[in-house]
Formats: C-alpha cells, sequence, structure tokens
C-alpha cells in the first residue's frame, strides 16, 4: 500500500529525512512515535506527495509521489490534520462534505448519495454552521469529508489534540471501524495509550532517523529503544516493568487484571 | 525557516544605527527613487541597497536577492500591462489587435518597474536589521507616537508572515483533500484560492483576539512614553549615514 525506499528529505540545507524505508501493507494500523521534531509531520506529508522526496522515492499503490500530483493522490489517501480550522471553509457540514468531494467525483448524483450516506453516518445536520461547532465536533466533520472521498490510506496527525476524552473516544473508534472495514491507517501521535489500543505497528523516529519498526507489543516493551526516541511507554506496560519478572507479557488493562487474579488463585 | 520580515541577527555597521536613522534612510531611498525620474539614478538605488545589504551580512544580502527574485514575476506582470496601454511616442512594435509598443511605453515601463524595486528593497533591509520592539521603541521615544499606534504597525509586520505560514497551511490542508492548488493554471488557482479566504480569516481574527487579551493581561493600557529602560541617542555613525542621504536626496532633486 505505502512504500518508502530509501527516502531523504532535506528543507534548504537542512536534512530532515535521512535513508527512511518502510512498507506499509494493505488492512495494518500504524503508528508513528517520536519526540517534537524527530520528522513525523515530514514524513506524514511525503506519504501524500505534499512534499516531495530529495533522493529515494514513496510509492502509494505503486504510484510515485515524484509524478503525481497531490491533488490525485487525494482520490487515494485521506489525510487528517491536527488543525480541522486549516481545513473548513464552507458555510453547512454538507457543503464541506461535498467541497473535496467534487474535486474527486464529477458525478453529481453520486456525490449527493456518498454525502447523505456520510450525515447519516456521523448523525450530522447538514445544514448546520461547522463554525458553530466545538472543536471535536469540527475534528469529526473534518474527518467526514474525508472519509467520503473513501480514501484506501488514512494518515491521521494527531487526531486527538485538544480533545476531551469523549471526542477522543468518538474520534478513535471511527478510524477502527474504518480499519476494520479494511482501509489502512497511518496515525502519529504523542499519546501512546492510543498507540497501545489502536495500533498494529509502530515505526519510532529520532532525528530523521527510523530506529525502530516492529508489532506494538515488541516495541512498547523495548525500553532502551524508547529512551532513544525520548518517548514514554503508555503506563500498564510500564507498571508491569516496574513489577518485575511477575508481570512479563502484561500489555494491558485485561491481562493485568488477569494475571492479578492467576496470582490470588495461586496463593489461594 | 525565518519569515521575510524577521530579523536577522548581526552586529554590522548598519545592525548599530539607530532605528530611528535606518527607518529615516528606507522611507527617503523610496522618496528618493520617486522624485528621480532617470532610471539610471533608480537603478543605482537598486545596486545601492543591495551594497548595503552586503554590509549588513551574507544571509541580509541573500534574503534581499531573495525579495528581488520573488518580485520579478510580479514586475514582469506589470511591465508588459504598463507597456501595452501607454500609447504616447513614437511606435517601436506594431502587435495584433491594435496593440502598439512606443519608446515613451517602454521607457515608462521600464521606470515603474525598476521603482518597484528600488522601493521595496530599503523596506526589506530596514526591517532585516532592525527588532521590532526597537522599531516601536524608538517611534515612541523620539517621535512621540503613542504606543498604541506604534504596536499596531509593528503586529502588523509581525503578523504578515504569520498569516503566510497559515495560508500555505491551509493550501496543504486543501490540497490534501483534492483541491488542485498543484496546478500550472495561475487563474485556476486564483479561483480555487477564493473559498480559502474564510479559513484564513477566522484563524487571524483568532490569532489578534489571543494576542489583544495577551498584551491588555500584561498592562498594554499603562505603557506610554517613559516605560521603556532603553534609550536611543543618535550617535556619529547616525550622522554620516544621514549626511549620506542628504547627498543623494540632492543628487535627486537637481537630476
Amino acid at each position: 500500500m505505502l512504500k518508502f525506499n530509501n527516502v531523504c528529505f532535506s528543507y534548504q540545507q537542512d536534512t530532515l529525512i535521512h535513508d527512511v524505508s518502510f512498507h506499509i501493507q494493505e488492512g495494518e494500523f500504524a503508528a508513528l512515535i517520536g519526540e517534537n521534531g524527530a520528522g513525523k509531520s515530514t514524513i506524514s506529508k511525503l506519504c501524500n506527495g505534499l512534499l516531495k522526496p530529495k533522493t529515494g522515492d514513496v510509492l502509494i499503490q505503486g504510484q510515485n509521489t515524484k509524478t503525481t500530483k497531490s491533488s490525485m493522490l487525494a482520490r487515494s489517501v485521506g489525510y487528517l490534520f491536527q488543525n480541522p480550522d486549516r481545513q473548513i471553509c464552507q458555510n453547512t457540514i454538507r457543503g464541506e462534505i461535498m467541497f473535496g468531494l467534487s474535486y474527486i467525483l464529477k458525478d453529481q448524483a453520486l456525490c449527493e448519495k456518498r454525502c447523505d450516506r456520510i450525515i447519516e453516518q456521523f448523525q450530522f445536520r447538514g445544514e448546520q454552521d461547522p463554525f458553530h461547532l466545538s472543536r471535536g465536533e469540527r475534528q469529526r466533520v473534518a474527518l467526514a469529508s474525508i472519509l467520503v472521498c473513501e480514501p484506501k490510506l488514512l494518515i491521521l496527525d494527531e487526531p486527538t489534540t485538544g480533545l476531551d476524552y469523549r471526542e477522543c473516544v468518538q474520534i478513535m473508534e471511527l478510524v477502527r471501524e474504518l480499519h476494520r472495514a479494511g482501509t489502512t491507517i497511518m496515525m502519529i501521535t504523542h499519546d501512546m495509550e492510543l498507540v497501545q489500543d489502536y495500533a498494529d505497528r509502530v515505526l519510532v523516529l529520532n532525528e530523521g532517523r527510523l530506529i525502530g519498526d516492529g508489532a506494538c507489543e515488541e516495541v512498547m516493551t523495548d525500553m532502551a529503544l524508547l529512551r532513544r526516541a525520548s518517548v514514554l511507554p503508555a503506563q500498564i506496560p510500564m507498571l508491569a516493568m516496574e513489577l518485575g519478572t511477575t508481570f512479563h507479557g502484561v500489555y494491558s488493562v485485561n491481562d493485568m487484571a488477569e494475571r492479578i487474579h492467576e496470582l490470588q488463585q495461586r496463593r489461594a | 525557516m525565518g519569515g521575510f520580515l524577521d530579523y536577522i541577527q548581526g552586529t554590522s555597521f548598519l545592525h548599530r544605527l539607530n532605528p530611528l536613522t535606518k527607518l529615516l534612510i528606507a522611507f527617503l531611498l523610496c522618496v528618493a527613487c520617486f522624485i528621480c525620474d532617470r532610471h539610471l539614478f533608480v537603478l543605482g538605488i537598486i545596486v545601492l541597497n543591495l551594497l548595503l545589504a552586503g554590509v549588513a551580512g551574507k544571509e541580509v544580502l541573500l534574503r534581499s536577492l531573495n525579495m528581488l527574485r520573488a518580485l520579478v514575476k510580479f514586475s514582469a506582470f506589470l511591465f508588459v500591462i504598463q507597456i501595452l496601454f501607454v500609447r504616447e511616442g513614437t511606435a517601436l512594435l506594431h502587435l495584433p489587435f491594435g496593440l502598439v509598443i512606443t519608446d515613451r511605453g517602454l521607457s515608462f515601463s521600464l521606470l515603474f518597474v525598476l521603482r518597484l524595486f528600488a522601493a521595496t528593497m530599503p523596506i526589506g533591509l530596514m526591517l532585516s536589521v532592525t527588532r521590532m520592539s526597537d522599531l516601536s521603541n524608538v517611534l515612541v521615544e523620539k517621535v512621540g507616537i503613542p504606543y498604541q499606534y506604534t504596536f499596531a504597525l509593528t503586529t502588523t509586520l509581525r503578523f504578515i508572515p504569520l498569516f503566510s505560514q497559515e495560508m500555505a497551511g491551509i493550501m496543504e490542508a486543501q490540497t490534501a483533500r483534492g483541491v488542485e492548488f498543484d496546478t500550472k493554471n495561475f487563474f485556476k488557482k486564483i479561483r480555487l484560492l477564493m473559498p480559502l479566504c474564510v479559513p484564513l480569516l477566522i484563524s487571524s481574527v483568532k490569532k489578534i483576539d489571543g494576542a489583544a487579551v495577551s498584551t491588555e493581561l500584561r498592562g498594554f493600557h499603562l505603557r506610554n512614553r517613559n516605560s521603556g529602560y532603553k534609550k536611543y541617542c543618535l550617535k556619529g555613525a547616525d550622522a554620516a549615514a544621514l549626511a549620506m542621504m542628504a547627498c543623494i536626496m540632492t543628487c535627486a532633486v537637481i537630476l
């Protein structure tokens, strides 16, 4: 689905991305983590052709981003920005959802049909002004206007920043449903709880270099790797590591409850 | 990545001049190129600007050259418009649709474009070697302009690169959803830009509102002429620079 082949990217004299290679398969849910300035957003913009690599290639379903326009790539790659206000530009939710879609689909009837379906799915009121909604609701509108284009690959750049817990869960549950329906997801985040709860695979960036790539459990329990990337793991794996070998392999709240229950039974 | 109006650190002769002197020089250079009708004189002012930028440092010179490069496209457009619509003088070339290029049209268009370069560069150069806070303080202390007005001026200048970055971000967001900002058709791009005024306006109002609240909370209304601790005295170098400027103005008037 998404392939980085020895990609380097530099802005003026500064090299931001050094020789990054990875391959995300169709249907995967990958998280990209690392400290601020590690190059996460640059990688995400390379994924949809907003930035072109200096050397190496980025391939999306075999299409090279160097030779394909970003607006064309938008047909298969959806990108949810951290700030929905950069995206929303129409007076109604319906208008907003139709705006991007009308550039991708020329069939007006089909556009209307898809728009109605997504409005129903998200339970929006189509004629409502998106600027009068809360931050979380605006993020949902932005997500809806991307999903209506039915992208094969969805890139989420810190999708839950500034959202409260309820809004965060709403957005992430939608993303989970999409993933289950077969959409490939790449999520950039600083929230390790989200990574642990939703991602199958984790890519770790440090100073523009890919220093780790593996299954979520594997990366989240590799303290040395996370320390290099200035990242703290989620609370439960960290607690398990602190508690020692008895809790080895404990990764989620359910695992922890089961292990404690086992220990209680053994003692009894 | 600095904005094109950001201050560039340095200790050069230009950096050390009084901000008021730099402001006066920039203003007088602009005036000089409009007083004099000679192409060579205006070209001389452009060269002088580049020399001054060179004195201020490599980074300032690079920025001045970049500014020149950025102005070339716009100037070319204005040049073509001017040359086609000035019909006085001797005809040099007859074009289809009754259009004609005359000697006066050519001379006027050339002078117009040179003036555009010569009048834009000193302002950019002055802002590159002067801190906004110094500019604001000197206008309050030496010229007696109320702080509210100088603050409005410096804030406007400070916000220009921010808005330009915001617009670039908005265009990126729209391109990512299929809007063809990567088209090479200039007119199509302009048409696509129209709906983007809404998110830009909203983010601008939010930023300005935030800045206003923040300044009020830090005692903005209490500031007056005596609030600044820094004194901006005119020195020998300022006198020399102003004398040189007087010579240039005299030349502009005589020529």
